[in-house]
């Protein structure tokens, strides 16, 4: 990397990045699996962006728990996310670990995403994904600091998308959905994609439909950084729950909207500060808690992990974290 | 390998205030009682909020021009009696007042942010003097002994319990851990009294200078700054360049901005200090050092501001009116308090780390800190975009200018 006063964590996730087109480092085809049996067309005008994030996120919660340790611990001073020499001091094979994890049916991953095409083709949406084609967001590049290789990295995922014959994107990650949306015009000339959040599109479409969710539920909503302050969705999840029957939204006093305060997973902080990160996550559902819900529901990835992980720290038992596109799926079943 | 072990040290010290209990319990009960204060007060003086895009647009013209407004501001001072002086660097601004001071002296200091960026009491206590920090908190971490943790509060991470003993340690008296804050208070009101009045130098900051006419706007709530800035005979001031704006209208626009952001409707004082006291009483003939001091002078201080300047993003960080509002709202700065931070704090302290202390290794630390969350350019009234800032310093640090 450029320079050594990027931190390790973040070099890593580049590093991954920039070699194997997601943040892991493991194959695309992996990511892809939860697409198997939706039959989504590889060309299409409209296709669906689904993110390492979540595609990933089993893996991820892998990593994260591993990185934890490893920070707690001696070595963790030693070794801050060092992962490439890590992995080969201890003799560690993180790919191995992760289809470990895979074949052991650890698919939460396949929830969000498989909800939100059913979601979409409810409402008439028939996207395209491009499964292991899909290129990555780099948003990580991005905030990591290595805006010239964000920069490239763009370039080529654009090319990428357009040789596909894209014309709009609809896309589920905040961070990905930014950086399609709002960063990558900065470095491309003429960008003439249209890409749409997940949460804009149901939001307008809501309101057609008889939602009920299958028991009462009381749920908090924790809105991800990127969404609230980055990209103005601030009502729209809101509409959404207060459109499903047997849901009673309790929101926090001063924490909510573009007052949410932070997961403690912004812009890949959990691979710097591991056990700060975890802080401050158990902070974040404490706060949630005191609105008393079955379900925390939040809409990004990093969130999802770092409020179960929260909720974990606590030892709480008998309160869920859903992504709202699962709880907008299950509401449209029933 | 030095920047590897720096950014080692610095994770070290911020885990072990994140596994801090007490500080944390300190820092939460701030926060709730600061968002419902700000909010009162907004609510109050609704009108506050527009009076804030007005005080960027008159931070926005004025940063550029901090030079020509600062030698304004001297020629205004001058007129009035008192003495300006320009300082390039911390040292040079060290040595003016160092200069002006002498030794053996009795000082007594109100809080200044500058103060600390240039280490001043430090400086003069090492030349021989003897110096008294007067706003409470601020002489609660003097005799500690530790550094300030938050702009406007400065020992917000120490509680009432660890003040008592402090205090029964520092003033010879027993406090006991339980005793009312109210006595705490009284105890260092008393401890301080004759200070003020047997200093030769009484030693402030400003919020805000006038440039047009050479006034200082100093907001505060104890009473310390009045007294430290009126019973000595000599006032000598330290303001970062950035702080100064045309005009005196101007000045009444950021002062109300940064007490309304800072959680006061209105703060119990603000002086506005021009020139040197003096009388015409007898005969009209203007004599100087009437009832408060003899001698005013000011030091503004550019140590890397004009550099920043120059920056079309991270310029914004000299728009803060250090009103302390963003630091509420951090995540981190709620379990880390002032050790995520350097000279300043938070996001803003990396950019000051970076471009004003030119300190790159301690930049990383604290630009890779920051969530990049966001929540405090909500708070800001001037809207300082610390996301964007920071992001375009990593691009900085790790691809270089």
């Amino acid at each position: 990397m450029d320079s050594d006063l990027v931190p390790p964590g973040l070099t890593y996730l580049a590093d991954n990045i920039i070699t194997r087109q997601n943040i892991l480092g493991v194959t695309k085809e992996q990511g892809a699996r939860w697409a198997q049996k939706l039959n989504l067309p590889s060309r299409a005008d409209t296709v669906f962006f689904a993110g390492c994030g979540y595609q990933f996120s089993a893996q991820l919660e892998v990593l994260m728990s591993l990185a934890r340790g490893i920070d707690k611990s001696v070595i963790g001073s030693e070794l801050p996310m060092r992962f490439a020499r890590f992995q080969k001091k201890l003799g560690l094979n993180l790919p191995g670990i992760y289809s470990n994890v895979l074949s052991r049916g650890g698919d939460a991953e396949v929830k969000p995403l498989e909800a939100a095409v059913k979601v979409l083709r409810n409402m008439g949406i028939q996207p395209g994904y491009l499964a292991k084609n899909e290129p990555c967001c780099g948003a990580t590049l991005y905030h990591a600091g290595l805006q010239s290789k964000f920069a490239e990295n763009a370039r080529k995922a654009y090319q990428v998308l357009k040789d596909s014959g894209v014309k709009r994107v609809i896309s589920v990650v905040p961070y990905c959905t930014h950086a399609l949306q709002k960063l990558f015009p900065l470095y491309i000339k003429d960008y003439d994609l249209e890409v749409r959040h997940f949460l804009e599109i149901v939001a307008e479409k809501i309101s057609l439909f008889k939602l009920r969710y299958p028991r009462p539920v009381r749920v908090t909503y924790h809105d991800p950084c990127q969404m609230v302050r980055f990209m103005n969705l601030i009502e729209e999840p809101r509409r959404i729950l207060r459109a499903i029957e047997g849901i009673t939204l309790v929101e926090t006093d001063w924490t909510r909207g573009e007052w949410a305060t932070c997961c403690g997973g912004g812009g890949g902080f959990e691979t710097v500060f591991p056990e700060l990160s975890q802080v401050l996550a158990v902070n974040r559902v404490t706060e949630l808690l005191e609105t008393k819900p079955d379900i925390i529901i939040t809409h990004c990835p990093g969130c999802i992990m770092q409020l179960k992980d929260g909720l974990h720290q606590l030892k709480i038992e008998g309160v869920e974290v859903l992504d709202l596109i699962q709880i907008v799926a299950t509401a449209m079943e029933s | 390998m030095k920047k590897q072990s720096d950014f080692k040290s610095y994770k070290k010290e911020i885990m072990g205030a994140a596994h801090n209990d007490r500080l944390r319990l300190a820092l939460s009960r701030a926060v709730k009682s600061f968002r419902a204060n700000v909010k009162n007060a907004l609510e109050k003086f609704p009108h506050t909020v527009k009076l804030a895009d007005e005080v960027l647009e008159i931070k926005k013209k004025a940063i550029p021009d901090m030079e020509k407004l600062a030698r304004q501001a001297i020629a205004s001072i001058e007129e009035n009696k008192g003495k300006g002086y320009i300082a390039r660097t911390s040292e040079e601004a060290l040595e003016i007042i160092a200069n002006l001071v002498g030794t053996k002296k009795l000082i007594v200091k109100g809080k200044s942010m500058t103060g600390e960026e240039i280490g001043l009491r430090e400086h003069l206590e090492e030349k021989g003097n003897e110096v008294y920090e007067t706003d409470l908190g601020e002489f609660i971490i003097q005799k500690l002994g530790d550094r300030p943790m938050h702009i406007t509060s400065p020992s917000i991470h120490v509680p009432r319990e660890d003040v008592a003993r402090l205090f029964s340690k520092v003033m010879g008296q027993e406090i006991a851990p339980d005793a009312e804050i109210a006595d705490m208070v009284a105890a260092a009101r008393e401890y301080l009294r004759d200070k003020f009045f047997r200093a030769d130098i009484g030693i402030s900051g400003a919020n805000v200078v006038a440039a047009e006419t050479g006034t200082l706007f100093i907001i505060e709530n104890e009473g310390n700054i009045r007294l430290s800035t009126s019973a000595p005979p000599v006032h000598i001031a330290l303001v970062g360049m950035e702080k100064l704006v045309p005009t005196l209208s101007d000045a009444f626009k950021v002062s109300e901005v940064t007490w309304r952001y800072a959680n006061y409707t209105i703060p119990s004082y603000v002086s506005l200090v021009s020139g040197p006291s003096k009388t015409g009483d007898i005969e009209k003939v203007t004599t100087y050092g009437a009832h408060g001091p003899k001698e005013f002078h000011v030091i503004f201080l550019d140590g890397g501001r004009t550099r920043l300047a120059k920056y079309p993003l991270l310029r914004q960080a000299l728009y803060c009116l250090r009103c302390g509002g963003c630091l509420y709202e951090c995540p981190v700065f709620a379990v880390t308090a002032g050790h995520f931070g350097d000279k300043y704090f938070t996001g803003i302290g990396a950019v000051w780390a970076a471009i004003v202390n030119k300190d790159s290794e301690k930049a990383a630390s604290l630009a890779y800190t920051c969530l990049t969350c966001g929540r405090c350019r909500q708070r800001c009234p001037v809207k300082i975009d610390v996301p964007e800032m920071v992001i375009e310093l990593r691009k900085f640090l790790a691809e270089g200018e």
